[in-house]
């Protein structure tokens, strides 16, 4: 009896998991994919002013600095921001708040624009192929508000709304920040597609350890030390020659 | 020998909330006619020194307890009225000792009315092995006021190239312009402060940072002069309509030296005022 009970329970608890886990994951590789028309591809986020420096050179500086990124600059704040986002999906007062300082928290113009032109593409994308009235409802609001909302906000607002798995956004949304920074990477400087999989393979611990810490703090308590990441896309902007916006 | 500790001998106590901790606070407002508000509660102290020909009104904020460590508090709150000019500085560089386990906290406001010039220059903060610092710098502007703040920190004692490796630094600004927020930054270092610091995306093994902030309608006309300064040690540009601009150095007193001629450069171009800086700087 007691193993019959119990055997139907976990099945009931894994169907639970396996629906759940399958609606998220659909709707995570169409949204985080690289082909999704945030127009990601054109920033580096101040990647190809490091490599113009010299700071980056070569595969282990570039994992080196891509898994700081994650770690201690914008992976952490957007993997906080993200959360909260997704939490506060219900609460307009609150979401207008985090928005707020999710767009002023920028460390140039070119990395604020990086991250709010991403978001809305991001929302005009989603609410064009899976509308939907409430999400439609906080982009309303925010812009009225005129708060223009960072990537981050955008990716947990919709997956909020959507009901997707918050666990399984957060370390996806970090894995489509990592992979599009090695793309990048790929196009300045000499990084095979076999290394540029190396890179993403050595720089799962860091989003695995960004993703686990991301619910732990308020979002007052956010912050970055990625000031390497800051100057050089202040430095961005007089650059010489530019493939990036960022 | 004398294995056992006698019952008598002064336990060293654990925990911060065990020693008399410090709560300084001071309010100083200038209106357009001068000195308009004050308030200075122990160990906070303001001293109005005398200010050179054509320059502005001056306040020197002084930590009398020289230093802050856990659990001591310091708050600030500092107003330049519509139209006034003003300059607030610090006597001494601010240090930031070892916490037991409760963080130092100190908070500065600022409000700057409409056509006010205030200008926010306090000397370095200097982080010690085992610090623990929270810092919020909350500036408000009217729609027209105009602003220069600086903030530098210093990471180990100058000459014996200490290295962090434990220790908080959670330092916060928030800028609003006519209520609305238009620029928030927070760095945050913690634990192994040294090894953070390393990396080539973060810091770069430098150990002294600045961070300048210029608010005026026509920030722009100002980054050449300002980008002439940094030069290869930092970076500046606007964000949203605000000239920021970072230094990072590994070395303390070059820093020190491009960020005065950039407060001197800022001040005659911006303010119109002596490209010069408080006295207490050359102490």
């Amino acid at each position: 009896m007691l193993t019959a009970a119990a055997t139907i329970i976990i099945i009931t608890i894994t169907t639970t998991i396996m629906t759940l886990e399958t609606h998220t994951l659909l709707r995570l590789q169409s949204w985080l994919s690289p082909a999704f028309p945030t127009g990601g591809y054109a920033y580096s986020h101040g990647l190809e002013q490091a490599v113009e420096a010299g700071r980056v050179n070569d595969l282990e500086t570039l994992i080196d600095w891509i898994d700081a990124v994650l770690r201690f600059g914008s992976g952490r704040l957007d993997a906080s921001f993200l959360a909260a986002a997704w939490e506060t999906c219900d609460d307009e007062d609150a979401l207008r708040g985090l928005a707020e300082l999710s767009a002023a928290m920028r460390g140039s113009a070119e990395l604020g624009l990086e991250t709010t032109a991403q978001g809305a593409a991001f929302l005009a994308t989603v609410q064009a192929a899976w509308p939907d009235t409430r999400l439609a409802r906080l982009i309303a609001d925010l812009g009225t508000a005129e708060v223009p909302t960072t990537l981050p906000i955008a990716v947990g607002i919709a997956a909020g709304v959507h009901g997707l798995d918050v666990v399984a956004t957060v370390p996806a949304y970090l894995q489509a920040f990592a992979a599009n920074q090695v793309h990048a990477a790929q196009r300045l400087m000499a990084i095979g597609q076999t290394d540029g999989q190396r890179a993403l393979a050595r720089l799962e611990p860091a989003i695995h350890d960004t993703a686990a810490i991301a619910h732990a703090r308020r979002p007052e308590d956010l912050g970055s030390a990625t000031l390497m990441v800051d100057l050089s896309s202040l430095r961005h902007e007089t650059q010489y020659t530019r493939l990036f916006r960022s | 020998m004398y294995a056992d500790i006698s019952p008598s001998e002064p336990r060293v106590p654990a925990r911060d909330a065990e020693l008399n901790r410090s709560d300084g606070r001071v309010h100083v407002g200038f209106a357009s006619t001068g000195l308009a508000t004050l308030y200075q509660r122990s160990p906070g102290r303001v001293l109005f020194p005398h200010v050179e020909r054509g320059d502005i009104d001056q306040a020197v904020l002084l930590n009398t307890a020289g230093g802050l460590t856990g659990g001591d508090r310091w708050s600030a709150e500092l107003d330049v009225a519509d139209g006034a000019r003003a300059l607030f500085t610090t006597q001494a560089a601010e240090r930031i000792y070892r916490a037991l386990d409760d963080d130092a906290r100190v908070e500065t406001r600022f409000s700057v009315g409409a056509g006010a010039w205030a200008e926010w220059l306090p000397q370095e903060t200097i982080v010690f092995e085992g610090a623990r610092l929270r810092r919020r710098l909350e500036i408000d502007l009217a729609a027209e006021a105009r602003l220069l703040a600086v903030e530098s920190l210093v990471f180990g004692r100058l000459a014996s190239g200490e290295r962090i490796t434990r220790g908080l630094l959670h330092d916060s600004w928030r800028v609003r312009r006519a209520g609305r927020l238009v620029w928030a930054d927070t760095l945050y270092l913690e634990d192994d402060i040294a090894a953070v610091m390393a990396r080539g995306a973060t810091f770069a093994g430098a150990r002294a940072m600045a961070s300048v902030l210029l608010a005026v309608p026509d920030a722009e006309r100002h980054l050449d002069g300002v980008r002439e300064i940094v030069g290869e040690a930092g970076g500046a540009g606007l964000v949203s309509g605000l000239l920021l601009c970072r230094l990072l150095d590994s070395d303390p007193a070059a820093m020190k030296r491009r960020l005065t001629a950039l407060i001197a450069r800022l001040r005659r171009d911006a303010g119109g005022l002596p490209a010069r800086l408080p006295r207490v700087w050359n102490c």
